[in-house]
This record gives structure tokens, C-alpha cells and sequence, in this order.
């Protein structure tokens, strides 16, 4: 195995549960160190970590760096920083990857810092290419009001550092039982990471999520025709993960609650996803949903101004569009 | 006794006119000419949290800013909103900046402006969003950090117990003095300037410095000092795509899967 | 000639605008709705940011940033909601007045508590019989010693059932007369709401004023015993009608707003509905005439704040307010039209401003008196 720089992950894990995004990097990683004929190598940090360790060997990284303490069962900003950063300065990486959580954002620029190397941030695809004659790491960067996404390297600093926000790459396939090596380190705390302590993690998984905060959105109108009818948009929403909404007709038959509506007398929301289920695509709907990232629209009227607002649009019968397009997704998650 | 804060903030493009903005294709940074531009939002936070310590402690409040000359507005409103004093680094040396440069200096500029208790920022500006400035100036200044704050309880002058924001919940987090906080929306309710207090801002004396003043190292800021580079851009088609799908029922769900996983929003 | 605005007004804007869109915008149903119950807390808030007392100097708790500004928060404020909008220029009136004719103890006595949104006032000068026809207004104020004795009935006054202080003109023996009135003197009764489109609102209450047998000392007058009307027509020309001017240049760039907002995004055969001519037409007369009423309510404005008296000015104020509710009223009617079937529905937001349109016709010096007053100063 060469000693050229290793294509590394932070693992982050909350309460003993490896984040998605991590996983999420791993896919992308073996991708990335495989192109540049390097191992894929992790760094976890935490409390009792040796049943993590191996799964993330079972998602395929060559190699886990276990830096172990108590005290780091939680996020410590600090301490975290620190010894990743002598880690780093250790073994001198060629890329240093880490989910962009709200706890990847505040520990991979400190990490940056310290070790004196570059950080793009919020990255949507990450590739190699030619520079002078190596391969370096382009980080796509989506750019102001989503006309353009602008190109980022660090060219000369090591290790090249990114963070990815999670669904934007894949999960890798898990293999139980895959070959690895597991380096655990009793990690030290010193005096000044206590500056700062994390003291408590106080987490609740929502019932509901707030419309306005919903990434996925699933917004039902009239063409369903019944209360029924309106629970394939909600089973849909939940096999996309995401929420349900309605337009102005489906609140007022009583399908859903006023508190979900869209349109020009409800929300206007901006989720990376919107699909118009059953809606015409009146303008006093399509304009509580124009910014979203992607729209996919599916109604039985070919000629629905709905088509025109969409990125994607299927037309046919919604009975039996839906549990299909349901039973699509549910058989990909099935399979990871 | 007192709490001095110091409040970075940033000038940065009025987010309704973003799609006017363009790169320059040589030198990858913002052509800024022709769209107004305004405080950095969550900046504005910042500083009323600054100024509600300051009601709390007492104690002196500095905006600072690194940005070319017209950047002074943002020192002219933090004025009006009630800070005490402004600094503003500007010089062609510190231009075309990341974050780490950015971070640099101001941290020189920092050292200059003298002792501090705190500093604040807003956890993103609009335009990069790349919340890494507030960690990367704590690690250059040597003081701990602490990002995504939405509650700050005072032990004491010296002491916090701050919450921080994660997925789904929060931190709780005890912090000494001197460090760096980093705030989000919903920490504070902003505080109006009114009419008397817009007239006194308005050409009120703020400190300029340059690269020489804050006695920063040339291989530090700016351009060079930028270990990431922006190396291309690519232009995105902004309408929809209406792409409509074909085939039996069962063909159109497989291939809308399929791409929604190419868009990335699955 | 420099027409941009310097760095003050450039950041009352802002101020204002951030104003109106966080914390007026939610509760524009609110203040809509029937009631008794005034919004003084919009007042005091209106006050405490410095909107009051524009006009008003320092030394009695005003800014006096001057007549630009007061056009800049009046605009700002009625893009969102035309009946603050009316309210804040209501506000200054009496303000206005003081600072302008009143004694150095009247100033002392009132004008802070204005300021500060403590007490309000209101300008009290139709008569039933007539508004701008002062030659046919009966005698209403008799003298006996150092007293006056006032009896009259004032209508459609703005906050009428709400103002603490009334800054009313009343026809003596000799000439006019303006008296401050506090709603709390003996004999000084207020009630009748009127039930204009626009006003059943509880932030817009428009009533009379009864005064019957009210006694008041000399302190009340306001101005020389007999040359009142010269106070009351400065404040009614410079304030009143600028201020009426405000209201109609907001609501006209609203109106313009929604529908160019609706025209990009509303599909039609295929393209956005403003790719039609006879609809890109429309957004374009629209623009035009409301940087036409910008100049007009900017200039009469940067006049007055170079030192113009209201009545050197009587031609622009009047051209200035007659203009923009032309073009407050055109702008909505284009609008609704642009709108097509949605153009009357209430979450666009135009049945509202047209409501505001109609009702400024009439405000701030009526169209066709104006149109008078243009025509007087033109052939002189």
C-alpha cells in the first residue's frame, strides 16, 4: 500500500448512531481514494466505540482511527479539534472529508485552521481533476440564487478539506464481517479543551416537522376527490420522507389541516423537493412552491398548467400513479 | 464588571437581487458593482446580542469589518443600532479573501483594537454561507469557540452556559472567556434604530486600517493567503425542465426515482 | 442636479421598511377589522422609532429630520398598509401646526407628548355644510372678555373619537380663528362614526367633532386672533396633503408589486403573462407614472426642507398629492386587471388598496379643489 496521502472521513456519531452523511462520504470516498490508488481511512471519536468501528469497516473503509475517551462521548470542540488536527499533522492526509451537520460546520473549520489548509464548505459534488499534473479535488459549490455552481480547489495545501451535506451522495452497500483495521487511541483531555464543555445533548425527534422547515414536501389538491384519495399524496410524503401539504380546495374539503396550505392564502416554502399531486397548478398554488429546488408534478390532465411549473411531470390516473411511484421508492430503500 | 465585545460583521449583496450576481471568470471573485448591498442579517443578531450584554455588564461594544471602502455603511448602521465604535479593514491587499484569510485578518485586526471578553458573529453571511470564519478566528486568536448559539445564560462575567443548536435538538454548552460565539436567528429579536439615532450615525467617525496597520503578513491575506481557489464556474439553466415522463405507470415511477436521485433530492 | 437620496434617508428607508414588513405586515388584518379598539400600540411603537416628529424639533422631542423623510416613512409604511400610512401623516399634523404657529408654552405643553405617542392629535376643519368653501362657513366662535366661546360641529375627522387634542379653524366675527381643543374641555363631544369604505376599521376611526358652548382662554388660540386660517391652510397645504401624497405613492408601487410579481409568475400560453404586449404595456404605464409621482412628492418635499414655506409651494403640494391618488387609483385598477380572475380575490391584497385608492380621492384636499388650486397658480 502506497504512502502517499489517504482519502479520510470523520465519522461523526451522536449517542452511539453513526450519522447518515458519514456513511453517506464513506461511498464517496472509496470512490475518491480508489482514483487516486490511496486507502480509505476514518476518524471516530467518542465513548466505547469499538462496535462502531466496525461497521463503518463493514461500510468499507480500509481503516478506523478509534480515539477513545469518555469525556468525548459528546461533541467537544475543543478536544475533537485537537486531536484530529495532531492526527492529521501525523499521517498527512491528501483529503479530509466530514458531513456537514450543525457539528461538522463547527469542527471542520477549526481542524482547517489549525493544521493551515483550505475548507469549501456545503459541497454538492466532489470529483478529481488534472492540475499540473495531479489529481486534485474539485468541490462544486452551488452559487447565488441557483444560476451557476462555481468550481473550488485547494491546489496546494494538504490535507483538502470539504463538507458534504447529507442526500447528496449515497449510502454504500454494508458487508458484515468485510476486513479492516481498527487503530483505537486512548485519546488525552488537556487542560485547555475544558474552556469549553459540552455538558448535555438534548434531542427529540420531531413528531411533525414545521412545514417551513421540511426538505421533501408532498402538496395534494383537488384531483384526489376524496379524504381517501388524499392519503396516497400522505403515504407518499412518507416514503419520501417528507411532509404533506394541500392546496386551497383539499384544505377547505377538510383533507388537511389550514396550517398545511400553500399557495398565495397559505405558505410559501422553498424545499429542496415539492411534489403537486392531484393540483391543476392555479397560480395561487404554484406560486407558494416556485423556489423549489426540484418540482415533480403528476395529475391526469395532459394540458394542466401544473406541467409548466415542473421539472418532472407524469400524467395518468393518481390511483394508480402513486402506489407506484410509492412502492418504487420504498423497494430502493429496501435494497440498501 | 464590564464585558467588552467585539462584533465582526460583513457587508454583503441584497439577497433579492442574487441572480444579478456574476463571477469574475479570472480572478473567481463577486462582481459586485451595480447591486446594493446590506448587513449581513444574522450579523444584526450578533450585535444585538452585544448590545444586550453591554446593558447587562456594561462595557464597550467595536463592530469590525473587512471589506472594500463602501463597507463603511455597515459600520454606519451598526452605529445607528447603538455599537460604540468601528473599525474597518480595508485594503486592496486583503481582497479576493477566504475564509481562512479572512479569518486572519480579522484576528490582526482584533489584536489591534485591544482586550475583549467576547466576540460575536453571525453563525453565516448570505452570500458564502459558509459559517467558517467564527471557528477559524477562535483558533487563530486561541480562544475557544462555540457555533450555532441560541441561548446565552450568564454565570458571571467571565462564564456561559450557552445552547447550541444540532439536528433535532441542542448542546448544552459551558464556555469561558474569552471566545468566540457565533448566533442564529432566533437567538434575539432585533432592535430598531430610530430617527435620532440614523442621524447620529450618519458620518460618525470609524478607524480604517490597512494591511501595514494591523501589521498583517502579506502571504497571509487576501488572495494569497487563500489556501481554496475558485478554479471555474458553471452556468445552470434556471428554468423548469418539464421533462414528461413516458411509458406504463410502472416505467414513469422507476424512471422519476431515478431521477430525483441524479437531482440529489433523494 | 443630484437626485439621489444621502446616506439618512437612504437608511430611514431601510429602517421604515423593515418597520412596515416585520411588524405592521402581520397585523394589517388585524387593524382592519371593525372595532372600537384603537391600536395605540402602534402609536406609541410609531413614536418610539421617531416617526411623529419628523417636523418637530429637537428641543421638543422631535428629530426634525425634515419633510423628505416624513414622504419617505409615510410611502414606506403604505405600501404595506395604506390606513397606518393615512395615521402617521394624521399624527403630525397638530405637530406640524404647533411647531409652526403655536406659543413657546403651547409648544412646551404639547409637543413632547405628541412625540412620544402619549397623547394624539387631529386636525379638525370640515364643516357640514362645507370643506374647502371657507367663505360659506357660518360664524362659530363668539369673544367675550379674553375668552371665546366655540360652538360647532366638525365631520369626517380623521381619529375623531380617539385624538386627545383637536387643532380645529372656526369662523370668528373677523376672520378665523384656530384653537387647540382637548377632548376632555366641557362641551367637546365626538362620536357619529362614518362609515366610509376604508375607515369602518379600528385603526382608521372617522367621526365628529361636537363643540358646544366650550369656553377657552387666549392660550388656545393659535396664531393672531382673526389670521387663524393662515396656520391651519400651511399645515392642511404643506403637511396634510404631502402627507395624502405619501399615502397614494405607496399604495400605487404596492398595487405595481403584486402585479408585476403575478405577471412573471403566472404561465400563459407557454410564457409569462407580461411576454404579452397589451399586459407589458400596462406594467410599463404603471412605472412610468409612479417615478412621475416620485418626483413630484420628492421635490415638493426637498423644497420644503430648503426652507419653502407651504404657501410658496401650494401648486406642488397640490400637484403632487392630485397625481399620486390618480395614480394610486389607475395603478390598482391595472392591477386587478392583471390579475385576471384573481384580481378581486383578498390574498392578493388590491381590493384593499383600491378601498384606500377610493378613499384618498376625497383626503388631503379633494382632487378637484386641487386641480382648481393647480389651475389658479398656472394662469396667474
Amino acid at each position: 500500500m502506497t504512502q502517499q496521502g489517504e482519502v479520510w472521513i470523520f465519522a461523526e456519531q451522536r449517542d452511539g448512531r453513526l450519522m447518515s452523511v458519514s456513511l453517506e462520504l464513506l461511498n464517496k470516498g472509496k470512490e475518491l481514494a480508489d482514483q487516486l490508488s490511496t486507502r480509505l481511512v476514518t476518524v471516530l471519536l467518542g465513548d466505547q466505540i469499538d462496535d462502531l468501528a466496525q461497521q463503518i469497516i463493514d461500510y468499507g473503509a480500509h481503516k478506523v482511527y478509534g480515539l477513545e475517551n469518555k469525556n468525548l462521548r459528546l461533541y467537544q470542540s475543543e478536544a475533537y479539534a485537537r486531536l484530529i488536527a495532531e492526527l492529521i499533522d501525523e499521517h498527512r492526509p491528501e483529503l479530509f472529508l466530514l458531513g456537514a451537520t450543525m457539528v461538522g460546520m463547527d469542527l471542520a473549520p477549526r481542524v482547517a485552521a489549525k493544521v493551515k489548509t483550505g475548507l469549501t464548505a456545503h459541497c454538492s459534488d466532489l470529483y478529481l481533476e488534472e492540475m499540473e499534473g495531479q489529481k486534485k479535488l474539485i468541490a462544486a459549490v452551488p452559487g447565488w440564487g441557483g444560476n451557476f455552481v462555481v468550481k473550488i480547489a485547494c491546489p496546494q495545501a494538504t490535507p483538502q478539506m470539504a463538507t458534504v451535506r447529507s442526500g447528496v451522495f449515497e449510502k454504500p452497500e454494508k458487508k458484515p464481517g468485510r476486513k479492516g483495521e481498527i487503530v483505537k487511541i486512548a485519546a488525552q483531555i488537556m487542560i485547555e479543551d475544558e474552556r469549553v464543555e459540552t455538558v448535555e445533548m438534548v434531542e427529540s425527534h420531531p413528531v411533525g416537522l414545521k412545514l417551513e422547515d421540511a426538505e421533501i414536501v408532498v402538496g395534494g389538491g383537488w384531483g384526489f376527490q376524496s379524504v381517501s384519495g388524499f392519503h396516497l399524496a400522505e403515504e407518499l410524503a412518507e416514503a419520501l420522507g417528507g411532509v404533506t401539504a394541500g392546496s386551497r380546495p383539499a384544505v377547505d374539503a377538510g383533507w388537511i389541516k389550514e396550517d398545511r396550505m400553500i399557495g398565495s392564502s397559505g405558505k410559501t416554502i422553498a424545499p429542496k423537493l415539492f411534489v403537486s399531486a392531484g393540483a391543476s397548478g392555479a397560480m395561487h398554488f404554484t406560486t407558494g412552491f416556485s423556489k423549489a429546488k426540484v418540482i415533480v408534478a403528476i395529475d391526469q390532465n395532459p394540458n394542466a398548467p401544473i406541467f409548466e411549473a415542473a421539472d418532472i411531470g407524469l400524467v395518468g390516473d393518481l390511483g394508480k400513479i402513486l402506489p407506484r411511484f410509492i412502492q418504487e421508492l420504498k423497494r430502493e430503500k429496501n435494497e440498501i | 464588571m464590564p464585558l467588552n465585545s467585539i462584533v465582526c460583521i460583513k457587508q454583503v449583496p441584497h439577497p433579492e437581487h442574487f441572480s444579478k450576481i456574476s463571477l469574475d471568470p479570472v480572478t473567481g471573485s463577486i462582481r459586485r458593482a451595480g447591486i446594493p448591498s446590506v448587513l449581513n442579517p444574522l450579523d444584526k443578531n450578533a450585535i444585538e446580542e452585544a448590545l444586550r450584554i453591554r446593558e447587562k455588564f456594561s462595557g464597550k461594544v467595536t463592530a469590525i469589518t473587512m471589506g472594500p471602502p463602501q463597507a463603511r455603511d455597515v459600520l454606519e448602521e451598526a452605529y445607528a443600532i447603538g455599537v460604540d465604535e468601528g473599525v474597518l479593514l480595508c485594503d486592496l491587499t486583503l481582497a479576493g479573501a477566504d475564509s481562512l484569510a479572512t479569518a486572519y485578518t480579522l484576528a490582526k485586526g482584533i489584536e489591534r483594537v485591544g482586550k475583549y471578553d467576547l466576540i460575536l458573529c453571525g453563525n453565516e453571511s448570505i452570500d458564502g454561507a459558509t459559517q467558517q470564519v467564527g471557528p477559524q478566528l477562535a483558533e487563530l486568536l486561541g480562544i475557544p469557540h462555540v457555533t450555532h448559539v441560541v441561548e446565552v445564560h450568564w454565570l458571571n462575567e467571565g462564564e456561559a452556559l450557552v445552547k447550541r443548536e444540532i439536528e433535532y435538538g441542542y448542546l448544552k454548552v459551558k464556555v469561558r472567556m474569552p471566545a468566540v460565539m457565533t448566533v442564529m436567528k432566533n437567538i434575539n429579536t432585533c432592535r430598531l434604530p430610530s430617527v435620532l439615532d440614523i442621524m447620529g450615525a450618519v458620518g460618525k467617525e470609524i478607524q480604517s486600517w490597512g494591511c501595514c496597520d494591523i501589521e498583517g503578513e502579506k502571504e497571509c491575506v487576501g488572495l494569497p493567503g487563500s489556501p481554496t481557489r475558485v478554479v471555474g464556474i458553471v452556468h445552470l439553466e434556471s428554468k423548469r425542465k418539464r421533462e414528461m415522463l413516458k411509458g406504463s405507470e410502472e416505467e414513469m415511477a422507476q424512471m422519476a426515482v431515478k431521477r430525483l436521485r441524479e437531482y440529489g433530492v433523494i | 442636479m443630484d437626485f439621489s437620496f444621502g446616506r439618512a434617508h437612504e437608511m430611514l428607508r431601510n429602517m421604515v421598511r423593515e418597520y412596515a414588513e416585520k411588524e405592521v405586515a402581520p397585523k394589517v388584518e388585524s387593524y382592519s377589522q371593525e372595532g372600537d379598539d384603537f391600536p395605540y400600540d402602534t402609536l406609541k411603537r410609531c413614536a418610539q422609532i421617531g416617526l411623529i416628529g419628523l417636523l418637530v424639533p429637537k428641543k421638543y422631542g422631535g428629530s426634525e429630520m425634515g419633510y423628505l423623510a416624513r414622504m419617505i416613512a409615510i410611502e414606506e409604511i403604505s405600501k404595506v398598509y395604506a390606513g397606518l400610512g393615512a395615521n402617521l401623516r394624521g399624527w403630525s399634523l397638530v405637530p406640524h401646526l404647533l411647531t409652526i404657529a403655536g406659543t413657546e408654552e403651547q409648544k412646551q405643553k404639547y409637543l413632547p407628548a405628541l412625540c412620544r405617542g402619549e397623547i394624539q392629535g387631529s386636525i379638525a376643519t370640515t364643516e357640514a355644510t362645507s370643506g374647502s368653501d371657507f367663505g360659506a362657513w357660518p360664524v362659530e366662535v363668539a369673544k367675550e372678555g379674553d375668552d371665546y366661546i366655540i360652538n360647532c360641529r366638525k365631520v369626517m375627522i380623521s381619529r375623531a373619537t380617539v385624538a386627545d387634542i383637536f387643532g380645529i379653524l372656526v369662523r370668528a366675527e373677523k376672520g378665523y380663528n384656530t384653537f387647540l381643543i382637548e377632548k376632555t374641555m366641557p362641551g367637546v363631544q365626538t362620536g357619529h362614526r362614518e362609515k366610509l369604505i376604508s375607515t369602518t376599521s379600528r385603526n382608521s376611526p372617522l367621526g365628529d367633532v361636537v363643540i358646544t358652548n366650550c369656553r377657552v382662554s387666549k392660550d388656545y388660540l393659535v396664531g393672531q386672533e382673526g389670521k387663524g386660517i393662515g396656520a391651519a391652510l400651511s399645515t392642511i397645504g404643506g403637511a396634510g396633503r404631502t402627507g395624502g401624497a405619501g399615502v397614494c405613492l405607496g399604495i400605487a408601487e404596492a398595487a405595481f408589486d403584486i402585479a408585476l410579481k403575478y405577471s412573471k409568475e403566472r404561465i400563459i400560453y407557454g410564457k409569462p403573462l407580461h411576454d404579452l404586449q397589451s399586459i407589458k404595456f400596462m406594467l410599463a404605464d404603471m412605472a412610468m407614472h409612479i417615478e412621475s409621482t416620485k418626483f413630484l412628492c420628492y421635490n415638493v418635499s426637498w423644497l420644503q426642507d430648503q426652507g419653502k414655506k407651504s404657501a410658496e409651494v401650494n401648486k406642488e403640494t397640490a400637484m403632487a398629492k392630485l397625481y399620486a391618488s390618480e395614480t394610486a387609483m389607475n395603478n390598482t385598477l391595472k392591477a386587478i386587471e392583471i390579475l385576471g380572475g384573481y384580481g378581486t380575490a383578498p390574498e392578493f391584497g388590491l381590493i384593499q388598496r383600491l378601498k384606500a385608492a377610493l378613499d384618498m380621492i376625497a383626503a388631503a384636499g379633494s382632487n378637484n379643489v386641487l386641480r382648481r388650486n393647480i389651475g389658479d397658480a398656472v394662469v396667474a
